[in-house]
């Protein structure tokens, strides 16, 4: 008898064990807050659109940060949510590069050449037809938005292949994301208003429109014809501040003491690295000079009878280079579209996510989740294999910024993304 | 003895902990009084909760005893709806005690083996913390000889010396990925050995009331040549060798315990601890590489632990010849400062129920029982190194049976 009541007390208790789970409570419950997620369109560029590692393909488009974004907003009312995804047999889109080898630090890039989905031989996508609310398009400027000539959208392929056959030529961006019914929307533009620019080593190409650096007067005015265009209805919304572009891998992976380490070690004598200013001087540079991430592989560094780059009269050519005054120039532009940026969101009263902010922590290095996140090339795991767009994981953490931003500015509790289910760079194995 | 007493509830708060990785399931009679029992000699358990008690044992006796200890950790991250647990794995505290001393002489010799710490979790290789541990198996096997000697009919001593045998198994993943895109994976893995001792004073009051001082002392545990195995993509191998090994130190605190035994009738005891845990030893868990790992011959987390507390309140009562009941309360103050939470050992401060039985068919035989509940509370944290940013609640159960056999 007595030993059945033991061996009860045991079983009981192991039932009772098994039964009972920590709980742990969320105080804030689940709710939209005073906006309306049913309708989610997200306006934007490459960053957008989910563009990395140099192109456009399936991976990147899933991960892009609006995808990421709308898929946590289902938890509190959101709708479904479109993107033009490639096709799986067409998975590779536009192409994109991977990483294949990785010896003593020093990376080789390789494009990946299957699955592509262009469908001529002029490099035009396939097609996608049917709603999108993912509107990011890769290129796209926030004055090029407005392109009065229409021309953009047959030039720009990622456009291009979003419209039917008898708009391409005749619409501009800016009529494109009209008439879509939208509850809600993010607006993350102008980057390459004066990312292109920094790009071409801040050489603006004469003919080139995407070359070139957006006045600032025109930036105010255009940003608040397209904030009044998305918020026409009483929408409520998010827009996001540039980010430093001066800031990101492509700028410092490539540096001026490295240059210069590599060729002492060929020849001690060398004493300095000389650039070609925006200015047309030649001078030695220093380590405030930023130099093109390409530089790494094109070839030309120490060449020549007059070794490129070593010597006063064969200096790295001026659109290698962002020379410390171009680097101030671009800061200052950034600088003035932030403040644009922001102060028409405030006066509309929609949230902004700082990522200007947050990708100068990121330059610094944080810790999230246990995952160390900076903006060194490969190793930082936030940007891909093209140093300027983000990889899945630095699209998550993103992500988290808007999210927060939301649910602070509406009283939202959209659950944030985790991270740590987002890949950085891919090493070769 | 009171305003002693009072003096270490007040100063309460000031010290810190009791848990971290302690496990406090040494004894099926103490553990059904929420592990109080030092000022009792009660058992052969005495060699472990005060060697100074056990020469006023009556019996000499061998008892073996285990706990299947199930710890139920939860997390969710900041922001998240998701919460994860941890899986369900059963770790198994044991006790071996052996007392035997001539009969009426005024020494008993005793040997214990138990394992008065140790930590089990595993979150699983797909949690969202995963970047920051993935799973912990640490065991502390102590190996305890020990001489207790009568000074008077009232008053005993007791010390032992005590060897451990120390395992640990720790693993994380890396935040560098494959081709398909999975994770690296980190193994520490390793055995390791350290020394200390236990000593007590049991004293016996006219009035019957008893009391305890007793104080194990901290074990430096040393690991050596421990593997360190990292499964990272080839191109990474140059970063993270393989064949590496590993020295680390983990320092087990010392405690030091004042116990008050009061009976309350013939059948009926009552018994309190108090107990300060000096976990300040664990300042930070640093592993010292044979070959550099991603360029670092040396990974040193900051632990930065305080001292830790634990007050335990216990009732025996003997409800009949051969039954006896137990139950007891208590509360543990966390030695894990804000911002060194961990998913290695999710602590804070906790609330401990218990009960118990024993049951004595004959003269030689005993068997007793217990369950051991601890209630870990709810603590939302950001860890400073990891950036692990979350709340923890833990449960714990642990149901317990012992046999013993006297003469």
């Amino acid at each position: 008898m007595k030993r059945y009541i033991l061996n009860s007390f045991i079983a009981a208790a192991i039932l009772f064990t098994a039964a009972c789970k920590p709980e742990i409570e969320t105080p804030a419950g689940s709710t939209a807050g005073q906006a309306n997620f049913s309708k989610y369109i997200a306006v934007g560029n490459s960053l957008t659109s989910g563009y990395a590692d140099g192109g456009l393909y399936l991976e990147g488009q899933k991960v892009a940060y609006p995808n990421l974004i709308a898929a946590k907003m289902a938890t509190v009312g959101g709708g479904a949510f479109t993107s033009p995804f490639f096709t799986e047999e067409h998975s590779n889109g536009s192409g994109y590069l991977a990483l294949t080898a990785l010896v003593n630090g020093t990376p080789t890039l390789t494009p990946v050449a299957d699955k592509l989905a262009y469908r001529d031989a002029a490099k035009h996508l396939d097609k996608y037809s049917g709603e999108v609310q993912n509107l990011g398009i890769p290129g796209m400027r926030l004055d090029l938005s407005f392109d009065p000539t229409l021309t953009f959208s047959a030039a720009n392929p990622f456009f291009e292949r979003l419209l039917a056959d008898a708009q391409v030529g005749k619409t501009n961006y800016f009529q494109f994301i009209q008439g879509r019914n939208h509850t809600f929307f993010s607006l993350w533009l102008g980057n390459n208003d004066v990312l292109g620019y920094a790009l071409n080593g801040a050489v603006a190409v004469t003919g080139d429109p995407t070359t070139t650096l957006t006045d600032k007067v025109t930036f105010a005015s255009l940003y608040t014809n397209m904030l009044n265009v998305l918020t026409a209805n009483g929408q409520k919304g998010i827009v996001a501040t540039i980010p430093d572009v001066t800031a990101i891998p492509y700028f410092n992976t490539v540096t001026v003491p490295a240059l210069l380490a590599a060729a002492k070690a060929i020849n001690p004598a060398a004493t300095a690295v000389y650039i070609q200013t925006g200015t047309g001087t030649v001078r030695a540079a220093t380590s405030e000079d930023l130099i093109r991430l390409p530089f790494q592989s094109a070839g030309l560094f120490g060449q020549g009878t007059i070794p490129y780059g070593l010597h006063p009269l064969n200096p790295i050519a001026n659109n290698w280079v962002l020379d410390k005054d171009e680097v101030i120039k671009i800061k200052d532009y950034v600088n003035s579209y932030n403040s644009s940026i922001k102060s028409l969101a405030t006066s509309k009263g929609l949230a902004i996510a700082d990522t200007y902010d947050y990708f100068n922590q990121v330059k610094t290095g944080l810790n999230i989740q246990g995952v160390g996140i900076n903006a060194a090339f490969i190793s930082g795991g936030a940007f891909s294999l093209d140093g300027i767009h983000l990889t899945p994981r630095g699209n998550a953490v993103i992500a988290n910024v808007f999210i927060e931003a939301i649910n602070s500015k509406y009283g939202a509790t959209i659950p944030t993304v985790d991270i740590t289910q987002y890949r950085g760079v891919k090493f070769p194995n | 003895m009171k305003k002693i007493l009072l003096s270490v509830l007040l100063s309460a708060p000031l010290w810190v902990l009791g848990q971290g990785f302690q496990v406090n399931l040494q004894g099926q009679k103490q553990i059904g009084m929420a592990g109080a029992g030092s000022a009792l000699a009660l058992d052969e358990a005495s060699v472990f909760y005060n060697p100074g008690a056990v020469t006023f044992l009556e019996k000499n006796s061998v008892s073996a005893g285990v706990n299947p200890l199930l710890f139920k950790s939860a997390f969710k991250q900041s922001g998240s709806d998701i919460t994860e647990n941890v899986k369900n794995k059963i770790a198994p505290p044991f006790e071996f005690y052996a007392v035997w001393g001539p009969k009426s002489n005024k020494w008993k010799l005793g040997l214990g083996v138990y394992t008065p710490f140790g930590g089990l979790v595993d979150w699983g290789d797909n949690w969202s913390g995963r970047y920051a541990l993935t799973s912990l198996n640490l065991k502390a096997i102590y190996f305890q000889p020990t001489l207790s000697i009568k000074i008077t009919d009232r008053i005993g001593i007791g010390a032992g010396f005590v060897y451990n045998h120390g395992e640990v198994n720790l693993q994380r993943a890396l935040p560098v990925n494959f081709p398909d895109g999975h994770s690296g994976h980190a193994t520490l893995e390793g055995t390791g050995k350290g020394y200390g001792w236990n000593a007590g004073l049991y004293i016996k009051t006219l009035s019957n009331i008893s009391f305890a001082l007793v104080h194990k002392s901290k074990v430096v545990t040393k690991l050596d040549n421990g593997s360190a195995g990292f499964d990272v993509p080839k191109s990474l191998t140059g970063a993270f060798p393989a064949g590496n090994t590993f020295n680390a130190e983990l320092p087990l605190p010392a405690t030091t315990s004042l116990g008050v035994g009061i009976p309350l009738s013939q059948s009926t005891t009552l018994a309190f601890d108090a107990s300060w845990v000096q976990w300040h030893v664990y300042q930070d868990l640093t592993f010292n590489y044979a070959q550099p790992v991603n360029g670092s011959s040396q990974t040193k987390s900051a632990r930065n632990y305080r001292d830790g507390s634990s007050f335990k309140l216990g009732i025996n009562h003997q409800a009949s010849e051969k039954l006896a009941l137990r139950a007891g309360v208590g509360y543990a103050f966390s030695p894990v400062q804000d911002g060194y939470v961990t998913p290695e050992a999710p602590d804070a401060d906790r609330y401990i129920l218990s009960a118990g039985l024993g049951y004595t068919p004959t003269s030689h035989f005993e068997v007793n029982a217990s369950f051991f509940f601890e209630d870990v509370k709810s603590r939302k944290q950001k860890n400073i190194e990891t950036g692990l940013d979350g709340t923890f609640k833990t449960l714990v159960y642990a149901p317990g049976i012992s046999l013993t056999y006297k003469w």
